[in-house]
């Protein structure tokens, strides 16, 4: 188990009457390298999750572990975790606060004591990974980017510390469709060739489910379903009485196969329906 | 953060105490403060400390919530104790350390005037925690009003402490929120000296001062969309209506005072 959760159970406001239970009893490991969708409707505990594998919050009862220890109250243990993981909140451009693209993005690795030198190069590594030009970017005023941009430059704010787990709360929330094909596309980059470990909670799979590998679904802070992303995916009926909409594309994939074509219907991406198209097509005319 | 917060701090409940009417509530707490202050000796102070713990009960609320409104003031509380042992001179001797002296009127009139303090703030406390913010505001606009002739626009400035009201958790929750993300980027909040810590809050007050003026921006926007104008006179969803329970407690709280007052007790 690289990352993961042994019984975790978490209650806002214990002891009032504004009590509530936000996760109740998780149990779920990810393995080094690997690609999860955590999902669910919204209000399941999906950011109360997240918090908890950065050490955020502190569990109610219950444990979180990565690297094969258990994430404790320890401060400077709990800083080593927060340097190895990133985490990317739920509109990240809020916390933008520096006068500077070039200083949001150094906040990090000058909080973790890096030298002035190291500091700026991992600045511009950063800004180049996330397909930004540092030149005409870095000594702008974060506040006048675009949105895309803005979004972009909070990623490279998390990536500046070079993180060997990547945890992102909705990063596609509010971004234009080519602002989000970009981002999954540096996202599989960064888990296949990178081999950084990835997990991001989202409720639209659109695009996105092709990319996982395993697959966790949240309700009413219960982890309902866990596993391999596919076989998840193929339980259609399970994941429609959560209200979670697949991907477009499946809907599509299945809606032809209902209608007798012999379509494949285990795809979860525009590439993936048109090859399978093109390839009905060339089958029918073969 | 938030939950060391307990003045202002509401608790939802449907008792008898929940339901007033929050007009009457305020009338009612100004009555009994001012009975408060007109007992000349403990046993009617004491009176009504055992009225306010009833009332606590009848009103449901948790033993502990009363013990954390009396937090804040445990230290004005010794310290009066202190200053009237030590000064208040006359009855009989009880201790003699050299040449200072405790005397038992001092003992006397520093316990009246920490039974007094104690229920004052239990009475202040039960309002609050049985009234939502925002009936509070209403309650005290409402005699607000008068001074309208005098130029003081009351609507507006209930308004403006209703809003104030309404955003003060929202802007908790924000700043907690920005903490933790912050703090997920290596940033440290709690060591260091106390000019080294106002530094590091930059990173803190600076996106939560962008997002509450975005939010009044909005909030301004969405408000005029509504067909809100300065002036103007507005109708409530909920009124607030004075049940006759409410004139028998206020008709009963005007008769206790008068009774204190006649009989000087």
């Amino acid at each position: 188990m690289f990352i993961g959760t042994d019984k975790l159970t978490h209650t806002y406001m214990p002891g009032t009457p504004f009590a509530s239970a936000a996760l109740k009893s998780i149990s779920f490991s990810l393995g080094r390298g690997s690609f999860t969708l955590l999902i669910g409707p919204s209000g399941s505990g999906k950011t109360t999750l997240i918090q908890h594998l950065n050490g955020l919050l502190k569990p109610t009862s219950g444990k979180v572990y990565f690297d094969g220890q258990s994430i404790g109250p320890d401060k400077s243990a709990l800083l080593s975790v927060r340097r190895r993981i990133g985490l990317l909140f739920q509109m990240p451009e809020d916390q933008f606060f520096s006068e500077t693209v070039f200083d949001e993005i150094a906040y990090a690795p000058r909080n973790l004591g890096l030298a002035e030198n190291e500091i700026e190069e991992s600045v511009i590594k950063a800004v180049e990974r996330v397909g930004l030009r540092p030149k005409n970017l870095l000594g702008r005023h974060p506040f006048q980017l675009s949105a895309g941009q803005k979004r972009r430059v909070a990623f490279a704010a998390v990536l500046s510390i070079e993180p060997e787990v990547l945890i992102l709360d909705e990063p596609a929330a509010g971004l234009d469709p080519s602002g989000k094909l970009m981002l999954f596309d540096l996202l599989s980059r960064l888990n296949r060739t990178e081999k950084i470990t990835i997990l991001v909670s989202t409720h639209h799979l659109d695009e996105i489910a092709a990319l996982a590998d395993n697959l966790l679904v949240l309700n009413g802070g219960r982890l309902e379903m866990a596993g391999k992303a596919r076989e998840i995916l193929a339980r259609r009926a399970e994941l429609q009485d959560l209200g979670l909409a697949l991907p477009q594309v499946t809907e599509i994939m299945d809606e032809l196969a209902a209608r007798g074509l012999p379509v494949s219907t285990d795809i979860y991406s525009l590439s993936a329906a048109s090859k399978e198209i093109i390839r009905l097509k060339r089958a029918d005319q073969g | 953060m938030s939950r060391s917060i307990i003045l202002g701090h509401y608790l939802p409940g449907n008792s008898v105490i929940h339901q007033m009417n929050p007009r009457i509530k305020v009338l009612v707490l100004i009555i009994i403060l001012t009975m408060l202050f007109a007992f000349k000796s403990i046993p009617g102070l004491l009176a009504m400390l055992l009225a306010i713990l009833l009332l606590f009960a009848a009103a449901r609320i948790p033993f502990r919530y009363l013990l954390k409104g009396l937090r804040p003031i445990l230290y004005i509380a010794l310290f009066a104790l202190i200053i009237f042992l030590f000064f208040t001179k006359g009855g009989v001797v009880l201790v003699r350390l050299g040449s200072v002296t405790v005397e038992s009127d001092g003992l006397e009139e520093g316990l009246f005037v920490i039974i007094r303090l104690v229920t004052l703030v239990l009475f202040s406390l039960l309002l609050t925690l049985t009234t939502t913010p925002l009936s509070l505001t209403h309650g005290l606009g409402y005699f607000l009003k008068p001074l309208g002739r005098i130029g003081l626009p009351a609507e507006e400035v209930v308004m403006i402490m209703a809003i104030a009201l309404r955003f003060i958790p929202t802007l908790i929750e924000e700043s907690q929120r920005l903490m933790r993300a912050q703090v997920s980027r290596g940033a440290d909040f709690e060591s260091g000296s106390v000019f080294r810590k106002a530094k590091n809050l930059a990173p803190l007050i600076v996106p939560l001062f962008v997002s509450a003026f975005r939010r009044a921006d909005e909030l301004a926007l969405a408000m005029e969309a509504r067909g809100y104008r300065l002036g103007a006179k507005r109708t409530r969803l909920y009124e607030d209506l004075i049940k006759m329970q409410d004139w028998f407690v206020l008709l009963t709280a005007l008769l206790l005072l008068a009774a204190v007052l006649y009989t000087n007790i």
